[in-house]
C-alpha cells in the first residue's frame, strides 16, 4: 500500500527534517509512526497525505508513484485524522459531516448518523454547534469526518488524544474494525499504549531517521535481557531472586516454600523508544 | 467540479452571514443612501457657488455683468474675502479698465479654468464664453461624483475586510488545513471566495448607483460601473486573501487594513480637492482605478487597453501570491 525508499525533505536548504526514509507499509496492516516532537513524523504523514510536495527519493501509494497521484482520486481514496479536531465550530456535527462528505462521490460515503452511532456520539448535540461540544466530543465528530468516505488507507494522528480511557478503548475498537475491514492504517502517536494495542508493526523514528522498525513483539524481545524476578517465602522469609529466563528449563533453581509472584523483564515499548531514540515522550 | 464549489460557496455564505457581514454591508447601503439624499444634496444646494467670483471696480467702469459676481467695496475687502472663501474663488480688481485677476494659487490647470470663468462673468455673452461639458444637472454631477466616491471606497473595504473576517475565522478553527486532503482542485477554495465577495460588491455596486443616481439614468452607466467595480473587487478581494493568509491574526490585519485603506482611498480625498498640486498621482495606481470608475459614472469610454493589460496583470500576479500564501497555510502546523 506504501512504499518509500530514502525519503528525504528540506524546509530550508540548511534545515533537512528527513534523512533517506525506507519502510513499506502492506494492505490491511496498522503501521505505527512514534517518534518525539519534532523528528519528522509529521512531515512524513504530510508528504504521503499530498499536503507536503517537493520532497527527495520516492514514495508509491496505491502502487503509483506519488508525484503522479495527487488527482482527486487519491484524495477520495485515503481518510486524515488530524492532531487536533478541526471542525467548522458555528455548524452542528452533522452539518460538518454533510459539508466535508459532499465533496465525495455519493456512492462511497457511509451514513452520517449512522457513524456518530458508532462513535457514540449523543443523539441531542448532533444538531447544535461544534462550539458547544467537548474536547471528546469534538475528536469524535472528526473521526467520523475521517471515516465517512470509507477510505482505503486511513491516516491517523494521535487518534486517542483528548478521549476519557472509555473513548480511548472506543476508538481502539473502531479503529480494530476499520482494519478487519481491508483498510490500510498509518498511525502517528506518542502513546505508547496504543501502538502497542494496535499496531502490527511500528517505526521509531529520530531526528528524521528510522531507528527502529518492527512488530511490537520483536522489539520486546530483542531488547528483553529474558530475567525474570522471583518472589517467594523460605523458611518464613520473605525473598527475591533474578534469575535467567533458560534456567527456568529444569525448574526453579533455588528453594522454596511458597512461590508469591513470577514478574518477567520484558521492556515496555515506551523503555524501547527511549533506548533508541534517547528521549522520553512527553 | 461544480458541485464542489457550491459546497464551498454555500458554506462561505453560512460563516460570512453568521458574522453579520451582509447585514452590515446593507446597512452601510442604507446609511450612504440616506447620507446622500437627505444630507449631501442638501448641504450641496446651499453652497451652490463651486467657484465664487469678487469684483472690486473702484470707477465702476464695466457696464452690466453677470449676477454670480459678488462686488466688493475695497482692496482690502477683497482679499479678505479671497482669505474666507471655501470655494476656490477668484477675485477681479478693475485697474485703468483693465481686469486683474487674483487668487490662491492651486493647479496650473484648474487656476486656468477659475480665471476663464470668472472673466466669462464680466462679459456675460461676449468673448468668454465657457464650454458646458456632459448633460449632467448640477444636481446629478453632485449625485454621481458623492456615489462614486462611496462605491469606491465601500469596494474596498467590503473586498479586503469581507474576506479576511472568513479566512480568520477558518484559520482559527484549523478547518484550511482539512480541505488539503478532500478531493477538489485547490484553487476551488479560493475561488468560491472571489466568487462571494465579488457578487456582494456587484450588488451593492448595482444598488447604490440605482438608489442614488436614479434608475433611468443608471441604466445607461452601469454595465460601464460594473465593470470598473469588479477591477476594484478583484483588486481588494485578493490583497485581502493573501495579507490574511500571511499576517497571524486580525488584529494585525486591522493595523495593515489602516494603511491600505488610507493608500488606497488618497485619490478620492485629493480629488475632492483640485487645488492641491498632484502631478505624482499619476504614479498612485488606484488613482487609474479610481478615475475609470468615475468616467464610468459620467458616461465616458474606459478604452485604454494598456489600463486593461495592466489591471489583468495585476490580478493574475495577486492571484498566484495568493495561491502561494494559501497552500503554505494548508501545510503548516497545528
Amino acid at each position: 500500500m506504501i512504499e518509500v525508499k530514502n525519503l528525504t525533505f528540506s524546509y530550508m536548504k540548511d534545515k533537512q527534517a528527513l534523512h533517506g526514509l525506507n519502510f513499506t507499509v502492506e494492505d490491511g496492516e496498522i503501521f505505527g509512526f512514534l517518534g518525539p516532537n519534532g523528528s519528522g513524523k509529521s512531515t512524513t504523514q504530510k508528504i504521503l497525505t499530498g499536503i507536503l510536495k517537493a520532497h527527495g527519493g520516492r514514495v508509491s501509494l496505491f502502487g503509483k508513484d506519488l508525484r503522479n497521484t495527487h488527482t482527486q482520486d487519491f484524495f477520495r481514496k485515503i481518510g486524515v485524522l488530524f492532531e487536533f479536531p478541526y471542525l467548522y465550530a458555528n455548524l452542528s456535527a452533522l452539518d460538518n459531516l454533510h459539508y466535508f462528505s459532499s465533496f465525495y462521490p455519493k456512492e462511497q460515503l457511509r451514513d452520517a448518523e449512522e457513524l456518530l452511532d458508532e462513535l457514540e456520539f449523543k443523539k441531542d448535540f448532533r444538531r447544535k454547534p461544534v462550539s458547544s461540544y467537548s474536547k471528546g466530543m469534538r475528536q469524535r465528530v472528526s473521526m467520523a469526518r475521517a471515516l465517512i468516505s470509507n477510505p482505503k488507507l486511513l491516516f491517523l494522528d494521535e487518534p486517542t488524544s483528548g478521549l476519557d480511557p472509555t473513548g480511548a478503548v472506543l476508538f481502539r475498537r473502531i479503529i480494530e474494525k476499520e482494519r478487519r475491514k481491508g483498510t490500510t492504517i498509518f498511525i502517528t502517536t506518542h502513546n505508547m499504549l496504543d501502538a502497542d494495542l494496535l499496531c502490527d508493526r511500528v517505526a521509531f523514528i529520530s531526528n528524521g531517521n528510522i531507528v527502529a522498525l518492527d512488530t511490537p513483539r520483536n522489539l520486546k524481545e530483542q531488547n528483553s535481557n529474558h530475567s525474570i524476578i522471583i518472589d517467594y517465602l523460605y523458611q518464613g522469609r520473605h525473598e527475591e531472586q533474578t534469575i535467567e529466563a533458560a534456567e527456568l528449563k529444569s525448574g526453579i533453581p533455588f528453594p522454596y516454600d511458597e512461590l508469591i509472584r513470577v514478574h518477567s523483564q520484558e521492556p515496555t515499548l515506551e523503555d524501547i523508544f527511549i533506548r533508541y531514540t534517547g528521549r522520553r515522550l512527553p | 467540479m461544480w458541485k464542489s464549489l457550491y459546497s464551498l460557496f454555500k458554506k462561505d455564505c453560512r460563516i460570512t452571514a453568521s458574522g453579520k457581514f451582509f447585514l452590515v454591508t446593507l446597512g452601510s447601503l442604507l446609511l450612504y443612501t440616506l447620507f446622500i439624499h437627505f444630507g449631501y444634496l442638501n448641504f450641496m444646494a446651499d453652497n451652490t457657488d463651486t467657484c465664487r467670483v469678487y469684483l472690486y471696480d473702484p470707477a465702476e467702469t464695466l457696464g452690466q455683468v453677470s449676477p454670480l459676481i459678488h462686488s466688493v467695496a475695497s482692496m482690502e475687502e477683497l482679499d479678505e474675502a479671497l482669505a474666507r472663501d471655501t470655494s476656490g474663488g477668484v477675485g477681479i480688481c478693475i485697474t485703468d479698465n483693465e481686469p486683474n485677476v487674483v487668487l490662491y494659487a492651486g493647479t496650473e490647470k484648474f487656476d486656468r479654468c477659475r480665471t476663464d470663468y470668472a472673466l466669462s462673468l464680466l462679459h456675460p455673452g461676449s468673448e468668454y464664453i465657457p464650454e458646458t461639458v456632459g448633460d449632467n444637472s448640477p444636481e446629478m454631477k453632485q449625485r454621481k461624483e458623492i456615489t462614486c466616491e462611496l462605491l469606491f471606497i465601500e469596494v474596498v473595504a467590503i473586498g479586503f475586510l469581507g474576506i479576511a473576517s472568513v479566512l480568520f475565522k477558518e484559520k482559527q478553527m484549523g478547518v484550511i488545513r482539512v480541505h488539503a486532503v478532500m478531493p477538489f482542485p485547490k484553487n476551488l477554495f479560493i475561488f468560491s471566495k472571489i466568487f462571494l465577495f465579488l457578487l456582494t460588491d456587484l450588488i451593492f455596486a448595482a444598488l447604490i448607483t440605482l438608489f442614488n443616481v436614479g434608475p433611468a439614468e443608471a441604466g445607461s452607466i452601469l454595465p460601464a460601473i460594473l465593470i470598473q467595480t469588479v477591477i476594484l473587487s478583484l483588486i481588494m478581494i485578493l490583497t485581502g486573501f493573501g495579507c490574511a493568509m500571511l499576517l497571524k491574526d486580525f488584529k494585525q490585519f486591522s493595523l495593515l487594513y489602516l494603511v491600505i485603506s488610507l493608500f488606497t482611498t488618497v485619490p478620492v480625498f485629493l480629488s475632492a480637492n483640485p487645488a492641491i498640486k498632484t502631478d505624482w498621482i499619476l504614479y498612485h495606481p488606484f488613482f487609474h482605478v479610481y478615475t475609470k470608475l468615475k468616467n464610468a459614472f459620467f458616461g465616458i469610454p474606459v478604452t485604454s487597453p494598456v489600463y486593461y493589460i495592466c489591471a489583468t496583470c495585476i490580478i493574475f500576479l495577486l492571484f498566484g501570491i495568493t495561491t502561494a500564501a494559501f497552500r503554505k497555510e494548508m501545510g503548516k502546523e497545528g
